[in-house]
């Protein structure tokens, strides 16, 4: 296509968008809506997972010797542990070691550090700390240990506090990802919808200037394009709208993240992710309108 | 050579309507034809077959020996651009310019940018319409109007100007206006086709008029008067 095409036509594309007004508005509005539900879906499953990510990894299995089992023991069935291909990582903590971090935390408190004084001998007990490849895998490992020939030296297992914790953020987290997808895919149908729907009402109000277009000489290439070109606008501007909502949004939600992701909270995602998040929405903002401009002319073509 | 030529033919409107009925008709390359007819004998259909928005039912309309049926509805526009039309009712984009209409007419044609500052101011001073190019259709009489058209129709310089009834809703100085405009385009060679109603006209003009009635040709004079 001739570049004075191109720019004619893109001319009277924004003239129309201009002069459409508060449909013009409306229907930017309805765009952006849609993008900005289907963005904060999509941002909000991918920073709770960060999350779970990093609460799974604080998870772990810790495995505890009765006090008469000796550290070479306890080594002996680590090292048979280390085999399992379920387990990524396992450390030996002695009682030494746990009463030694038991007092760093109680140094501050003075009951306690008064306590362990009083007693002289360690109460605590020698453990194996287990990390699972996969967070799912932690009732194999268990059910494996309690059941294994070296079950009657072990005092306790402990996992299953943390376990229930866990299960509630996963199915938390799923819950968020469905409803957010369902949502989405409702929102960008109205928005495909309410896009297609302004576009044609504008054409309405053009009908009969595309006869006297094409009375004149028009090629179809020559009316279409300001109309693909209006559905770019509504695009772009929508896409520009979301942005500026999905950073007030993330500067919302970011108290509640921080720390819970690594490497800072969702606003210092979402600016990581600036040119994705931006670029997504365009090119999904660009598609919606320009397919609506295509398929919305096509009827009115026929003089 | 003729300009324009029809051949056997009928248009029947969708409800079996019978508007015109084997037509045959030469036009040479240079004529003042007026077209007259009661009102529902076909004239506007005459008319349309001609710049194509709609298509013969049977017969053939020839251009410059080329069947109009056989070019394909994407290449219409193409073939337009060889036509003038002036419209009763104008047909103005309501949200350009005067300017903006005229210049339309090049622009879909791909003209420069140049070219359009050069013809159309030239164009809108021959109609006598210099002064108002930066009003919009609404901002305009019914003369004024109709002036734009004929602007917009003559700036592409086409080789035939159609105008069906151009003069309809206008007072008699603006009618006549518009008819000197196409007498002095039709003398610098220009086919000019009219369809009226207008007596004085026809009767002062005094060129080939043919007549219509029920969708038939039933005369057609070379220097006549208004009869129908
Ligand atoms: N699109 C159409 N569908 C069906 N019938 C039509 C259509 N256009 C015109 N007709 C019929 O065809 C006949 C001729 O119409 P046409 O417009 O050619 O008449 P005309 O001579 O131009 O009349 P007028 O002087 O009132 O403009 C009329 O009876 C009209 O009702
Ligand atoms: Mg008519």
């Amino acid at each position: 296509m001739k570049t004075i095409k191109l720019k004619r036509t893109f001319k009277e594309g924004l003239d129309n968008f201009r002069r459409n007004g508060w449909l013009s508005f409306a229907t930017v509005s309805v765009l952006a809506i849609s993008l900005y539900v289907i963005s904060v879906t999509i941002i909000l499953g991918i920073s709770a997972n960060m999350v779970l990510k990093n609460v799974q990894d604080k998870i772990n299995v810790s495995v505890y010797f009765n006090s008469d089992v000796t550290e070479s023991r306890i080594l002996e069935i680590k090292d048979k542990l280390v085999g399992y291909q379920e387990i990524q990582s396992i450390d030996y903590v002695s009682k030494e070691q746990a009463l030694a971090q038991f007092r760093k935390i109680g140094e501050k408190n003075v009951s306690i550090s008064q306590a362990l004084d009083e007693i002289d001998d360690n109460p605590l007990l020698s453990a194996l700390v287990i990390k699972a490849k996969n967070p799912s895998q932690y009732d194999l490992i268990t059910k494996a240990i309690s059941n294994s020939n070296f079950s009657a030296e072990i005092s306790r297992i402990d996992y299953e506090e943390n376990k229930a914790a866990i299960d509630r953020l996963s199915s938390v987290i799923k819950l968020v990802e469905e409803v957010g997808l369902t949502l989405g895919i409702i929102f960008v149908f109205i928005g495909v919808l309410i896009t297609f729907n302004a576009i044609r009402l504008t054409m309405y109000a053009h009908k009969h200037e595309f006869e006297i277009m094409r009375l004149v000489g028009a090629s179809n290439i020559y009316i279409r394009m300001p109309f693909v070109f209006e559905g770019i606008f509504y695009g772009t501007v929508a896409a520009f709208v979301v942005m500026i909502c999905l950073f007030v949004t993330s500067k919302f939600l970011a108290p509640l993240t921080r720390g819970s992701i690594s490497g800072g909270d969702i606003v210092s995602f979402y600016f990581s992710h600036f040119f994705i998040i931006f670029g997504g929405l365009l090119i999904s903002g660009i598609f919606l309108g320009t397919l609506s401009g295509i398929i919305a002319i096509r009827r009115y073509l026929k003089v | 050579m003729p300009i324009l030529k029809f051949e056997n033919v009928s248009k029947i409107y969708p409800g079996k309507f019978m508007a015109l009925e084997d037509i045959n008709l030469v036009i040479e390359g240079g004529e003042f034809l007026s077209i007259v007819g009661h009102s529902g004998s076909g004239k506007s259909t005459l008319l349309k077959l001609i710049y194509a928005e709609e298509q013969v039912s049977g017969g053939h309309v020839y251009f410059n020996n080329r069947a109009i049926d056989s070019i394909n509805q994407k290449h219409l526009p193409y073939y337009r651009r060889n036509i003038g039309t002036v419209f009763q009712d104008f047909k103005l984009l309501p949200q350009k310019t005067a300017f903006e209409n005229v210049a339309y007419a090049l622009e879909v044609s791909d003209e420069t940018q140049e070219e359009i500052n050069e013809l159309v101011p030239e164009i809108l001073d021959i109609v006598g319409m210099a002064d108002k190019a930066h009003k919009y259709p609404r901002q305009l009489s019914g003369g004024e109007q109709q002036k734009i058209c004929l602007a917009r129709a003559l700036v592409r310089k086409p080789l035939i100007i159609i105008a069906d009834e151009p003069t309809g809703n206008l007072d008699p100085t603006a009618t006549w206006e518009i008819i000197q405009l196409l007498l002095k385009i039709n003398s610098m060679g220009t086919t000019v086709v009219l369809a009226t109603h207008n007596k004085d006209i026809v009767d002062k003009l005094n060129r080939r008029v043919i007549a219509l009635d029920g969708g038939k040709v039933i005369r057609d004079i070379k220097k006549g008067r208004y009869a129908i």
